[in-house]
Order: structure tokens, then sequence, then C-alpha cells
């Protein structure tokens, strides 16, 4: 029989028990397929007008994050696979086949099962792309029709990264068996898990990752303050090494005493599960961290999903505060005349006027001289928010005192001002408001609100503005912000010299130039059911490899006599704590991850927090129970 | 008079069958084991001394017969019981050692009580006794990798042990020592024999063995052919036992 029949049979034989490994490949290769047809074929071009190369560089971003987690996931499923087939293949060695031969052997059933998953992940893709499509744009909440498209290069990118990534660990498994001595091949490496540790090293290990964990949680607090980027990177960086250390110092520390704790050991299952996990936990500890940094990782993705869309229906809300505005450099208008010619067509909600001071960028201690610079007094701003109905909560401003007025922003990696400089006298910045008092204005203009004192000894500086708001009903109508359009066009004047003493603005209703966002809101959420899906599937992939190994120790136990009922619950415990512990780790590191997030974004994501928590812990929990059942019937009945 | 642990009547026990052609590997056998008997079971490969022992010690069921332990008819009773009985009242030892490669040879002799509920203090302390009694109190932290092939046959055997089963059967126990673990291993059952602890049956092809219990019984073609009682030293019925060995037709080794 030629080496290719026989692994061809060998592939035929096994291939249900590869189908974990076959389904999670093809499942990566499933998502990376559809993000590609997303940029790549026409059938999102319906979006031309709402910024496709901004969507198409989201869903890019999202590939190469893909990629990366493709390639760890492949990594892992791959080495579980390879240990499984060493022992068996191992066994050719008594037909004399030599280490080369069964390298490429186990090469090219790996091969096998690659093709496998590739072609059944690429076709899946390819079929379910128009659903794909449909269900990334009813999430993004953009109504389009998507037609059925198919185009070559997604698929031909989809193949090149996956069988650069398979190919990588075909090779290295293939050189991992021709390097293993024949008694590795056959025994695999049991006698290393069990060497006692040093006590001195465990103790270190603990001490040190529950330490550059804590570290990295406290880091996370200090987000959305000073050098927010600094602590960002390094609560992610101290928190993945913390949680590595973690795995493979203090739980397994921990599990050891749980073993010796003989008053504890000795009752009842305790005994098997216990025992189970402390052989295991050191040779399972890279697996528990990727998944624990994986998860959390999905639900720092969810929360900003979350966060991003949540700040972008405030934008949104914060742009459309005012539909029209006038600002004039000059004459004074008469408010309700140009009420009474914006009713002609259209029906004014509310409205206010108020003046500011716009003040040149030197007055201003800044190193943005472009940006436009303006003060207002708190007694025009109080009076403006109250006619159209908004809250000036703060208290009568002293002399040196001061509020911002900023805009809702998707991402602010800035702290907001404590203290401002205008025009060399320093004010304590009270708050930093987001507000839209001045609508869209806000936006573009750097705006800080000042006592009425204050505000009058910089009139000499600056040039008054007078600004007119209006906002209409049903300014999300297109047609009805363009009925009064052209008469508040009609409204602007210009000088003999050219320039704008009245000019005007028009707020469309959401103009869509930022809808990308929408888009990358749902491919956030893509990616956190598939880092979720992926994370249980490792942990099934390990317990799947796991039964195999058990079923010896489960017909030892039946021997003598402990009953399958005993068994299930034990094997139920130990899963449990192999499922949960994770999941555990991963919301305590959620809470501190989307704390930070939070206070990032200015969001409270609590509410994220609690649902990606509950929809996790229903996941892991089927998972769990398919898990259970799974290695229930292959290892103890 | 010793109490009767367990009464075998007519036991049989045949493979094939539905029509085809069926093969009795037990022919109808009977036999009583009374508290503190050492029973060997011996014969030729093929006798059905394996098949015996399996039912025996509930792990397959007989076509016929009754098995009484414990004035308890192991044919009629039902799985879940069976399964108790299997933790209460029998111990097992086998040729392969079948100690769990992931716990200390501590945790393996404990497994037994900690599952049945017993105190933990009490599981030390009776884990402590037998391993003392099989030489191993030494040993107690090591894992199953790290003892010899005899030290795990008598871990086994303390595991078996500890809980004080009516009877303990033992299926070619020194199938796969050397002479000397052999000898360690088969003194250990003897002392827990003598000292009242252990009443036991063991099937084995070595008549170095059998000569450590007290009656030998010998099984060809499915069926009990003789019986030896050992009323000399252990050497003389080493004698006796090959001899009548030879006398059945097997070789003297």
């Amino acid at each position: 029989m030629s080496l290719l029949k026989l692994s061809c049979s060998n592939f035929r034989r096994s291939v249900r028990e590869y189908a974990v490994l076959i389904i999670s490949l093809a499942f990566s290769v499933f998502i990376f397929f559809n993000f590609q047809n997303v940029i790549y074929s026409d059938a999102m071009d319906v979006l031309a007008n709402m910024n496709k190369d901004y969507i198409d560089m989201v869903i890019q971003a999202a590939s190469v994050v893909f990629s990366v987690f493709m390639l760890f996931f492949t990594w892992y499923a791959t080495n579980v696979f390879l240990n499984q087939r060493k022992k068996e293949i191992g066994i050719y060695i008594f037909m004399g086949l030599d280490n080369a031969r069964i390298g490429k052997m186990y090469a090219l059933e790996a091969f096998f099962t690659g093709v496998t998953a590739w072609a059944a992940g690429t076709a899946a893709g390819a079929g379910f792309s128009k659903l794909f499509q449909m269900l990334l744009l009813k999430m993004a909440d953009i109504s389009a029709d998507i037609r059925f498209s198919f185009s070559l290069r997604p698929v031909l990118i989809t193949a090149g990264v996956f069988w650069l990534i398979y190919g990588l660990m075909i090779i290295k498994g293939y050189h991992s068996i021709v390097k293993s001595s024949v008694l590795d091949l056959l025994t695999g490496a049991k006698k290393e898990e069990m060497k006692p540790e040093r006590p001195l090293w465990a103790a270190v290990k603990s001490v040190l990752g529950t330490a550059v964990l804590l570290s990295g949680y406290i880091c996370s607090m200090h987000t959305g303050e000073e050098e927010t980027l600094l602590f960002v990177l390094a609560a992610v960086i101290l928190v993945i090494v913390g949680i590595y250390l973690l795995y493979n110092g203090l739980i397994p520390f921990v599990v050891r005493k749980m073993c010796r704790n003989k008053n504890y050991l000795y009752q009842k299952e305790h005994i098997l599960w216990v025992n189970s996990l402390a052989y295991r936990i050191r040779k399972n500890f890279r697996m528990y961290a990727i998944v624990t940094v994986l998860m959390t990782a999905a639900v720092t993705v969810l929360g900003t999903a979350f966060a991003m869309q949540h700040r972008y229906d405030k934008m949104v809300h914060f742009q459309e505060m005012y539909t029209y505005q006038v600002i004039s450099f000059g004459p004074e208008l008469d408010r309700t005349e140009i009420i009474q010619g914006i009713e002609e067509n259209n029906q004014v909600e509310y409205s206010n006027e108020l003046t500011i001071l716009a003040l040149p960028s030197e007055y201003f201690d800044t190193m943005y001289t472009n940006a436009g610079y303006a003060v207002v007094s708190e007694s025009q701003i109080r009076q403006a928010a109250e006619e159209v109905g908004l809250d000036w909560d703060y208290p009568e401003l002293g002399e040196d005192q001061a509020v911002d007025l900023s805009h809702v922003m998707i991402l602010s990696l800035l702290s907001p001002d404590k203290t401002t400089v205008i025009n060399g006298r320093q004010y304590d910045v009270l708050a930093t408001d987001d507000t839209a008092y001045l609508g869209d204005l806000q936006r573009s203009m750097d705006i800080t609100v000042l006592s009425d004192s204050q505000y009058a000894e910089l009139k000499p500086y600056g040039s008054e503005m007078k600004i007119y708001n209006f906002k209409i009903a049903d300014s999300d109508k297109l047609e009805k912000v363009n009925a009064s359009a052209d008469y508040i066009r009609s409204l602007s004047q210009q000088s003999e010299d050219g320039t704008y003493e009245v000019g005007s603005n028009i707020i469309y209703p959401e103009s869509n130039e930022d809808s990308y966002i929408r888009v990358a809101y749902s491919v956030c959420v893509f990616m956190f059911a598939t880092l979720i899906l992926a994370a249980g599937s490792i942990i099934f992939l390990k317990v799947g490899n796991d039964a195999r190994e058990d079923r010896e120790r489960y017909t030892i136990l039946k021997k003598i006599g402990i009953s399958e009922k005993i068994l299930w619950k034990s094997a139920g415990k130990e899963l449990r704590f192999t499922y949960y512990c994770p999941f555990v780790l991963m919301a305590v590191n959620s809470i501190f991850a989307i704390r930070a997030l939070g206070s990032v974004m200015r969001e409270d994501l609590t509410y994220v927090n609690v649902i990606s928590a509950l929809s996790i812990l229903i996941l892991f929990t089927l998972i769990y129970l398919i898990s259970l059942r799974n290695y229930g019937k292959r290892a103890i009945e | 008079m010793e109490k009767k642990i367990l009464e075998i009547r007519n036991l049989t026990k045949g493979f094939g069958r539905r029509g085809g052609y069926e093969y009795r590997v037990i022919k109808g056998i009977n036999m009583d084991v009374y508290s503190g008997d050492f029973i060997a079971v011996m014969g030729p490969s093929g006798a059905g001394k394996t098949t015996l022992l399996n039912l025996l010690s509930t792990l397959d069921k007989p076509d016929g017969g009754s098995i009484i332990l414990d004035r308890e008819d192991l044919i009629k009773t039902g799985n879940k019981r069976l399964s108790e009985i299997r933790r209460d009242k029998i111990g097992f030892i086998f040729q392969e050692y079948n100690l769990l490669d992931n716990m200390s040879l501590e945790d393996n002799i404990a497994l037994p009580l900690a599952l049945n509920g017993v105190k933990s203090r009490e599981v030390e302390m009776r884990v402590r006794k037998m391993a003392d009694m099989f030489g191993l109190g030494e040993h107690l932290k090591k894992y199953p990798y790290q003892l010899s092939g005899g030290q795990k046959q008598r871990g086994a055997s303390a595991r078996a042990l500890v809980t004080e089963p009516e009877i303990l059967f033992a299926d070619e126990p020194t199938g796969a020592l050397d002479s000397r673990s052999s000898r360690e291993l088969l003194m250990s059952l003897k002392n827990a024999n003598d000292s009242g602890k252990a009443t036991i049956l063991m099937v084995t092809h070595d008549a170095y063995a059998a000569s450590y219990a007290k009656q030998v019984y010998f099984l060809a073609d499915g069926q009990i052919q003789c019986r030896l009682v050992r009323k000399e030293d252990r050497k003389e019925f080493y004698e006796k036992i090959l001899d009548l060995q030879i006398s059945m037709g097997g070789e003297r080794e």
C-alpha cells in the first residue's frame, strides 16, 4: 500500500474524530472569506455614497486581526491534532516506516483535513455570502438591497492566507515528527507532566503573576486620565502576561494545594477530578491563557462596538440639534422674521439666539492655530439653553472659572483640560460639557463659557458673532430640510470685499458620511461571536483530546467497582472547571477592560459587560453540556 | 466454622451461540469459599480461569447456575446493586497494575475509601496501615511512574484491600513481575491472609504463585478437575502442585 493510499484510508477512517478540527478550521475560512467578499464583491456597491472606502478599511482591519487570530487558532488546533496522531501513527514504526515517512503520512493526512476544511469553508462562505452581508447591514441598520455576487479574488485571498498559515503548521508538524525519538512517538511525553515543580519557583511565579495582573488592573483604572494611551497599552500587556503567569503559577499552585489537603481531597469525587486537574493543568496552561485572553478581547471588542454605536447615535443627535444656523458677523437679524420665512414651508419646533466672541488663536495657549476659538458669556448660554429646553446646571461662574463646550466624539484619548489660559489669564475648567448648546457649530469651534464680566473684559480683543438657531419639525426628512434651504441661503450677505457678513449652516439629516461606523459596529459584533466560538471550540478540542487519554483511566475505575454515576459526576466537575475557570477570569478582566473602554469612550458600558458575560455564559454552558456528553461517551461509556 | 462467603453452584458460561456454534468455557463449576481462605485456581491457557474470575467478580454474567456472595445471589442482582457489591464487598488485582497514573500512590490506595464517603482522617489512617502492610510506607507520595512493577502491584493490592472487602480476586497478579517482586507480592498477600484481613481467590498458571495459597483448584476444560489442600510447608506444597500438574498433562518447568 502506498503512503498516499495509507494516509487516505487513515483520513477516511478518522474523519469523524477530526470533525471538530475540520469544522473550526472551516468556520475560520468561512468568516475570513466573507470579510474579503464584502470588500471585493460588487454586492455592497449600493453603499458607494456611504464611504465604501471606509467600510473596506474597517473590514480590512478586521481581516488582519482575524488572520492573526487564525494563525494562533490553527497553531493550537493542529498541535492538538499532531499529538493525537503522533501516538497512533507512531505504531507504524513497527511496520518498518521511518520517521520521515511517518512525517509524510502525517503531512498528507493534515493536508486532506485542510483541503476538506478549506473547501467546506469556502463553499459555505460563498453560499451564505448574501446572508452574511444582509446580516452585516441589518445589524448596521442600513437598508440596502443586496445582490448575490461572487468573484474570484476573495476566494484566492482566502486560500492564500489559509494555506500560508496551515501550510506552515503542516511543515511544523512534519518537522516535529521527523525530530521525535521513536519512544516519543509511541508514548508521548507523559512523565514530563507530573514532575513536581520546585516550590520556590512556583511561589515566585504565583506572586509575580498575581502582582503583574493586579498592576494591569490598576493601569486600566487610570485610563481616561493623563497618558491614557500609555496606560491602555500597559494594561493590555500586563493583563496578558499576568493571565499567562496565573495559569502557570497561582492556579496550579492552588490546585496542588487542594491535592495535598487530604481533608478536602478525600471528599467523594474530589479525589478523581482534582487529581486529574492537577495532572493536566500544567500541560494545558497555555490553552487556558489563550482562551481567557481571547474571551477578554471578544468582550472588549463587543464593548467597543456598542460604545461606537451609542456614540454615533449621540453624535448624530448632537449634529441635528438645530436644522439651520444663521451666523452674523455684523448686522443684527430679526429672529421672528427668519422664523416666518422658514414657516412658509416648515414648522419651527424651537429656536434661540446668542452672541459669542470669536478670538484669534494667539489669545489661547494652544498649538492648533487654525482652529476657531470663541468665548461665550454665561448669561447668554443660560438663556439660549433655556429657550430650547436644555439644562445649564452650573452655579454662577467665578472670575477664574470656565466651562469648556466640546462635542460628542467616537473616541478621545485626550483627557479634558483642567485649566485653560485665555489672554494670559488662567481659568479653572469646571467641566467639559458636550451638550449641543451651539449645535453643529460646537464641532468646528473651541468654545469656552466665561462669567459675564470676564467676557466683557475680553470683548475688545475679538469680534462678536450673533448666532440664530432653528430646529424644524421632521428635520430627519431631507425634503423638509431642503424646502427652506433656499430661503436660509438667501439670508447670506457678502460685504464688498467678498467676505461673508452673514453666513448659514444647513444640517442635513444623517449625512451618512460616518455610516462606516455602523458597519464597523456590526463587524465588531461578528468578531465577538467568532472569538467566543473560537474560545469555546479550543476548549472543546482539548476536552475531546483528553477523552481519548482518559478512557484507560475510566476503564480501570470501572473495573475496581466505581459506578458510572460517580465517574460522570467527576467528569462533570472537571469539565466545569475547564469551561468556567477561563470564564470567571474573563469576567473579572472584562470589568476592568470595559471600565477602561468606558472611560476612554466616555460611555457607561456596564450593560455591555453584563450582556456579554451572560451571552458567553449561556454559550459556554451549551458547549459544556455537549462537550460533557461527548466526553462521557468517548471516555466513560 | 468459618463464615461462608461465596457459594458457587453449577456455574456455566458459553461463547458464540444464536444459531451458530457454541463453545462452553465453564461447564458446571461448584465451589465454596470461606472467610480466611486463600485459594489459587490453576489451569492451562484456555481452561476458563479468567472467565471464571470475571463471573465471580461480577464483571461478566453467567449463562446458568448461581453465585451467592454473602447471602446475595449475584445472578439475580441488578447492575446498580452489582456496582455497589463490587465497590463494597469485592477487591480486585489484575495482571496490569491498573493504578491511575495521574495520582500519587497514596491517593490511588485512598480512592475507593474516599469515593465511599469514608471520613478523610480514617482514610488516611487506613491507607497508612495498608501501605505498611505492603511495604510501601516510604513510597506513598510517589506517582506510579516512579514505582517499580512490584511496588505498583503491591499498591494495587493495598488499594484492593483497603476497603476490607469480603473477598479479593486476583487475576495473574504476578504475571508481569520478576521473581523477586513476585515473591514480595505473594508474601504480602499471604500476610494479609494470615492476619485475617483478606480472603483471596487468585487465578494463576504459575505453580510458584499458587504454592502461597492454602488450597489449589485445578481447572481444565471448564471444570474443576481436582483440589489440593496445603498441609505441609510451602516448598513441599509447591512440589506437590508441580507433580499434579504433570500428572494432569502439563509440563514441569
